[in-house]
Parts: C-alpha cells; sequence; structure tokens
C-alpha cells in the first residue's frame, strides 16, 4: 500500500538527499507500483536513486522509468527571422 | 544572420564529464555563441563548477552563463563564479555582455531570475515578511534583466534566464508548481526591450517552444527537454 505521504517523502527524498538532488524526476502511484519516471545525466544517477528509494522505503514496490539524457550534436538550427 | 546555441540545465559533475565534449567539439562550426541557462551543477560546488569549466571551458566561442537554483545550494555562489570566469565563461546576474559575430553585435542580457508565478495566478507582495522577500527577489531580479536589456547596445538582443519569464514553455510540468518555476515579471522584463529571443531552463518536463505576451519567441532549452548536447538557434 503506497499512500500520500510515502509519495511526498519519496518526492522530497529525490531531490533533497545529498546525493541525489533531482527535481526532474516524476513520482506516480499507480495500482500496484510506485513509478519513478524522467531522465537524468548519467546512468550512476538513474542507479543512485533506484538504490537509495530502495534503501529508504524497502516496502514500496517500484518501477524505475528513468531515462539518460542523449547529448549528441544537434543536427538542425532553428531558423529565427 | 547570428547563430545562437544554447543548453541549461546539464547538472554536471565527475559522472557527467565528457558526454557533452563530442557534440562541443563541433559547436564553433554550427554557432558564433554557447548560452548557458543555469542548473551547470549539482549541488553548486566549487569541485562541480570544475566539471563545467573542464567541459564547457575553451570551446573556441564564447560562452555567457546564469546560474541556476542547484548553483546557489551550496551557498558557495562566488566560488562557482570564479571558477567558471577563470575558465572563460561569462557570467551574468542582472547585467549583460556584447559578443562580435559575423552577423553583427549580439547583446545577451542575463539574470536567474525566480518563481511568483503567472499572471491572474501569482504570489503578490503581502503579508509575512517571508512571502514579501520571495516576491521582492523576483521583482528586483526582472528590474535588472529589464534595465540590462534596454541598455544594451547592439544589433540583436537575447534575453538568457534559468527560471521562466512565460508558462508556455512549462507545459509538461504540474500547473501547481508553475508558481516555482517562473514569473511573468521576467517576460515583462524581456518585453520592455526590443528583445528577438528569451532563453531559459528549470523546467525539466517542460516544452520548448513559446512566446511572451509581447510576442517575444521563448525557448526552454533545459537538456532533458531538448534531449541533445545544445539546440541552435539563427537569428535575423
Ligand atoms: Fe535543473
Ligand atoms: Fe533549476
Amino acid at each position: 500500500m503506497i499512500d500520500e505521504y510515502t509519495e511526498a517523502a519519496i518526492q522530497r527524498l529525490l531531490t533533497e538527499h545529498g546525493g541525489l538532488a533531482e527535481q526532474g524526476i516524476k513520482v506516480i502511484r499507480r495500482e500496484r507500483v510506485l513509478v519513478l519516471c524522467g531522465e537524468v545525466e548519467s546512468r550512476q544517477r538513474r542507479d543512485e536513486i533506484l538504490r537509495l528509494v530502495h534503501e529508504n522505503f524497502p516496502d514500496v514496490p517500484l518501477s524505475v522509468d528513468i531515462g539518460v539524457t542523449r547529448a549528441s550534436a544537434p543536427t538542425e538550427a532553428e531558423e529565427l527571422p | 544572420m547570428i547563430r545562437v546555441a544554447a543548453v541549461g540545465d546539464v547538472h554536471m559533475d565527475q559522472d557527467v564529464v565528457g558526454r557533452f565534449r563530442p557534440a562541443l567539439e563541433r559547436l564553433p562550426e554550427q554557432a558564433d555563441v554557447l548560452l548557458l541557462a543555469g542548473d551547470l551543477t549539482r549541488h553548486g560546488t566549487e569541485s562541480e563548477a570544475r566539471c563545467v569549466a573542464a567541459e564547457f571551458g575553451g570551446l573556441g566561442v564564447p560562452v555567457v552563463a546564469v546560474l541556476g537554483n542547484h548553483d546557489h545550494h551550496c551557498d558557495q555562489v562566488p566560488q562557482v563564479v570564479k571558477v567558471l570566469t577563470d575558465a572563460g565563461i561569462a557570467v551574468l546576474e542582472g547585467d549583460s555582455t556584447v559578443v562580435d559575430t559575423p552577423g553583427g553585435t549580439l547583446g545577451i542580457a542575463g539574470a536567474k531570475g525566480f518563481g511568483g508565478g503567472f499572471a491572474g495566478r501569482c504570489a503578490s507582495e503581502f503579508g509575512e515578511p517571508e512571502m514579501k522577500a520571495f516576491v521582492r527577489t523576483t521583482s528586483v531580479t526582472a528590474e535588472q534583466l529589464g534595465a540590462a536589456l534596454r541598455d544594451l547596445d547592439c544589433d540583436t538582443r537575447v534575453a538568457l534566464t534559468h527560471y521562466a519569464p512565460v508558462p508556455d514553455t512549462l507545459a509538461g510540468e504540474p500547473p501547481e508548481i508553475y508558481p516555482f518555476l517562473g514569473s511573468y515579471l521576467l517576460g515583462q522584463a524581456i518585453d520592455s526591450a526590443p528583445t528577438a529571443l528569451a532563453v531559459h531552463g528549470h523546467a525539466h518536463a517542460g516544452t520548448e517552444r513559446g512566446t511572451t505576451p509581447g510576442g517575444v519567441r521563448v525557448r526552454n532549452v533545459a537538456h532533458p527537454v531538448i534531449k541533445q548536447a545544445y539546440s541552435v538557434f539563427h537569428l535575423g
């Protein structure tokens, strides 16, 4: 059972924990799992989110859908006449 | 034509060093200047600033930045600014700089900005000292941004902020947090001068395109929004 207070606590942990500092992750309560979704700058950051949320909320079933933001050069420019 | 590259919210630390560099090596072929729209670091430490300097320094084009809220977290702003400045990155806060490009002079006025919300749904300078201080912070930074834009002597003006000047580019974020993502006062400052483009970051789940009430084009260049190392805009 995932309640609203847990949702709030996880959202704040993501931002306020010194090892995370992530404000851009959405915390979504679904029927059976808590979904963490968004983008981070490295795989280590995604792994650390998973590790710390699991460590602090061991009873919360998690589904982690966090990608690493692509960093390739743009192929097109936007024309702003 | 002036070619402007921009990205925000790169949130650098050791684990990110080198990720942008392959794309950045090609940047001078594509752009005359690079704008960094704040949240350059994760916590605003001097060591993270050194990662920013290593990644975005020595590019071969001028680099102009504003700080973001993350860059303030550890209360080391002077040290962060010094590391960036020593690496040749200009850091703006309520002031401006002019860059010479083959397409003419580009004036960039920049400020981090702050929250407060948007017309009809915004905080007011009223009540508790904490609330007044919150709104006052935004109005002071917006006034400085507006003055810096109006005072620029250049061919083309660009406004650079971390917080959003319009709600358009926040679409995708929960509406409940808009007051923490930007302020209409920044948009009003941008509209007080003939600004060609306004770029900002901060809203990682927002949208690329928007316009101020005065018709200035606004672009959210937060890295998770643009999903590439930087965006390039051709002005004029
Ligand atoms: Fe950010
Ligand atoms: Fe931010």
